[in-house]
């Protein structure tokens, strides 16, 4: 009773405890301190990553933009600077760069083209039918996701060799009675197949992500609205290419944007396969390559800037492409 | 499970975190700086064959002047320029190092990296090395000239500056055969013409269709070009007509009659590259030679250190020039010795008297020759009358090659060509690439590509 009188009385005002945005009763004159404490410790653990983002990425960044602007071999203690000049000579006017990043840019829009449209047309299907899949599903998933976890120079290494005159594909071809199909100067040494090739070994890696995002964005579907479509008699194709297909737009549009990325940007697949030079004869040349070519490559001639804004000619591009692919995204969800 | 830290605690965690992100930033710069006490020092090299031969040179100067040298060396050439550029920027550069002689010592010189060696390296020490490459490494005026024109790769470097001290040399436009291939095709004789070279090649291929023909790393287009089509155009035209190739008369460039002659020689050998040729790297050509993959391998004196480094016995080869075709204004020629690699010391680092005896010590001629017979590669030192004795038989043969003279073709000598040409002449390999082996384009067709090319740094040259 004494409890229960003591809880229907107020206390006074001033005794009152003020509660904390947090609901905590701290005294009023440790919490702005405690408070102060607190952030003085987020910020000490946040200094680190901003004092690396301002370091590796805002300095390099900038130093990147500056160093487009400029002609310099690396070494030289001065920059000459030249304005938008390396732009316009990789562009158009530089009888000497100009025609090899035109041949590179083709090279690219058809790796750009290819890549993502195959990871596509390979992943979702994939995806479908290890969906579907009673038994081994995990096995088999293992097995598809293999390519992405062994990716490296190792393996593209292992890929070159196979692809030889006397590599696996073409023993194997032979050994098939597909002796026509073999290539005598081996896969990549073929001006006609090296970068078709290539674009093939480039899906190989990417297939596993796509068909790993389109499988999580089949499992996440409402399967009432799969078991509806049966119902009213959609059969395997029509329930995957009207329902599921459509619902997985976005997931559609990350694989293409992350192939795109790769296929406009990456380089390393080509230069462990086919050589710095995008051998055989420049056929294989790509834009991510060339510009490795320009600040590594090139005789330590003073070249660095150009290789600069070819970096930045990519990125524009990039962004360019993200947009739109965010734009057609927008307007079909 | 709860942790309690308290004030001090914290505190403690936040500069334990901060350090442990910060400490292998600290860790990951690669330096080649050592001491400055003179006692050890640290030499960077990109040549991986050279790594035990300067080791062991290494315990024999310590013996003798307790200093002790660190070899390293980072491969393949652009991981050794990116590596160099950075450690540059971060004071990290070694004491000494192993360059392209005439390539990476002017770049390096002319940004101030390098210490000047022209006062230190005089009579006494050049005396003992090839006459042909005592001068090399030392800046001309007209290099010094180029340099100050826009696009020159050499800013900075001054008239008479010596950057770096030769240090092994050696040639393009060395063919190796496969003596056993040779035999069991019937060839019979070392080729001694052009037309000799690709019958021998043909009869090998006819012998193994897969494992008979000639190869080089054509993956770097320019291989083709410097190795074999330039030592035989200087062969069939003589020097004149071979320098007129590059020069700005078009009645003598590659689409002249001079130029479809020498373009049409080197396409007779395109039904005979081994397989895949076109995109193998300079080494997987070695190696594809050396396992048994062609009867014949181009390359430079260099080569033989490779084929060895793949497993070839050097008295499994027959080595010889690049022969000049029949009838060819310069038949008797031979190739000039230039050198190939050099040494420098940088100007980071602290030990240049330590740098400076052991730059001395790989010049000793018993040194030299024990390095050259370990890495089977031709030192920039003199090897006397009896190289043999010196190097071995193999290594001491392609000694024969050289000579000096007017019929010499001598690979290094760019002076006819538009500057910027040298440093861009992968461009030009590849169209010749594009013509053989891949057959994409004709002699005429190609020489029509070449001389655009030409002309064009020509213009820019301007």
């Amino acid at each position: 009773m004494a409890s229960l009188s003591v809880s229907k009385t107020p206390p006074p005002a001033s005794a009152a405890p003020r509660a904390t945005p947090a609901g905590s009763t701290g005294s009023t004159r440790r919490g702005p301190r405690r408070r102060v404490r607190e952030a003085v410790t987020a910020y000490a653990f946040l200094t680190p990553a901003v004092l690396l983002f301002l370091a590796l990425g805002l300095y390099t960044l900038g130093y990147g933009l500056a160093l487009s602007g400029a002609t310099w071999n690396g070494f030289s203690p001065e920059w000459t600077w030249v304005g938008l000049d390396n732009y316009l000579d990789l562009l158009y006017r530089s009888p000497v760069y100009a025609p090899i990043v035109r041949s590179a840019a083709l090279h690219t829009l058809v790796v750009m083209i290819a890549v993502p449209l195959l990871t596509v047309a390979i992943s979702f299907p994939l995806a479908v039918l290890l969906n579907n899949a009673a038994r081994l599903r995990t096995m088999m998933r293992t097995v598809f996701f293999l390519p992405y976890v062994t990716s490296g120079i190792a393996v593209y290494l292992a890929w070159q060799y196979v692809l030889r005159p006397d590599g696996g594909v073409n023993a194997l071809l032979r050994a098939l009675g597909l002796g026509t199909l073999a290539q005598p100067q081996g896969f990549l040494g073929n001006p006609a197949t090296a970068l078709p090739t290539v674009i093939v070994v480039m899906v190989w890696t990417a297939v596993p992500v796509g068909m790993l995002l389109y499988l999580t964005g089949l499992q996440s579907l409402d399967p009432a609205m799969l078991e509806a479509a049966s119902l009213d008699g959609a059969g395997w194709w029509r329930t995957n290419m009207h329902i599921a297909w459509p619902l997985l737009r976005p997931i559609t549009a990350a694989v293409i944007l992350l192939n795109l990325r790769e296929a406009l940007q990456g380089f390393q697949t080509f230069l462990v396969m086919t050589g710095p030079e995008g051998a055989p004869g420049g056929k294989t040349n790509v834009l991510g390559l060339q510009a490795y070519h320009l600040a590594f490559l090139e005789q330590m001639q003073p070249t660095l800037g150009l290789a600069s804004a070819l970096g930045w000619l990519l990125f524009l591009i990039a962004i360019l492409l993200a947009a739109l692919n965010l734009r057609a995204l927008r307007s079909t969800t | 499970m709860h942790l309690y830290y308290g004030r001090h605690g914290r505190r403690a965690a936040t500069a334990a975190a901060m350090a442990a992100l910060l400490l292998p930033l600290a860790a990951c710069g690669g330096s080649g700086k050592s001491a400055g006490d003179g006692k050890s020092i640290t030499m960077w090299t990109f040549k991986q064959s050279h790594v035990k031969p300067l080791q062991d040179a290494a315990a024999r100067f310590k013996d003798q002047t307790g200093i002790s040298v660190t070899i390293q060396a980072v491969t393949p050439d652009d991981a050794y320029t990116a590596k160099l550029q950075s450690a540059a920027k971060t004071n990290g550069l070694p004491d000494v190092l192993e360059v392209h002689t005439q390539g990476e010592d002017f770049v390096y010189g002319g940004a101030g990296l390098l210490t000047d060696l022209s006062d230190k390296v005089d009579a006494s020490w050049t005396r003992g090395m090839v006459p042909s490459v005592r001068k090399a490494g030392v800046v001309t005026p007209r290099l010094e000239a180029a340099s100050k024109k826009p696009g020159s790769a050499y800013p900075g470097v001054k008239a008479g500056a010596r950057y770096s001290v030769p240090f092994t040399i050696g040639t393009f436009g060395i063919v190796y055969a496969n003596k056993a291939k040779l035999a069991e095709a019937g060839v019979s004789s070392v080729p001694k013409t052009w037309e000799d070279l690709v019958a021998a090649v043909k009869a090998t291929t006819k012998k193994d269709k897969r494992k008979g023909g000639i190869t080089v790393g054509l993956g770097t287009a320019s291989t083709g070009l410097n190795w074999a089509l330039q030592p035989m155009a200087f062969g069939a035209l003589g020097k004149a007509g071979y320098q007129g190739l590059f020069g700005r008369d078009s009645g003598k460039t590659w689409a002249s009659p001079n130029g479809q002659k020498v373009l049409s020689l080197y396409d007779k050998l395109t039904p005979y590259w081994a397989p895949g040729a076109q995109s193998l790297s300079i080494d997987a050509a070695d190696r594809s030679f050396a396992q048994g993959d062609a009867a014949f391998d181009i390359g430079g004196t260099f080569t033989l250190a490779s084929l060895r480094q793949f497993g070839m016995k050097p008295d499994e080869v027959e080595a010889f020039p690049i022969p000049a075709p029949k009838g060819g204004k310069a038949t008797d020629r031979s190739l000039a010795a230039f050198s190939l690699t050099s040494l420098a010391v940088t100007t980071q680092s602290k030990n240049e008297a330590a740098d400076l005896k052991w730059l001395r010590f790989l010049a000793k001629p018993d040194v030299a020759g024990t390095f050259a017979k370990a890495a089977t590669d031709l030192p920039a030192v003199d090897l006397g009358d009896n190289p043999v004795r010196v190097v071995g038989p193999t290594l001491a043969s392609l000694t024969k090659v050289f000579s000096s003279g007017s019929q010499v073709y001598d690979p290094n000598d760019t002076s006819f060509m538009p500057a910027q040409y040298p440093a861009n002449w992968e461009k030009a390999g590849a169209a010749l690439v594009n013509m053989s082996p891949l057959k994409r384009s004709s002699p005429r067709e190609t020489g029509k590509q070449l001389d655009t090319l030409i002309k064009n740094y020509w213009a820019a040259g301007k």
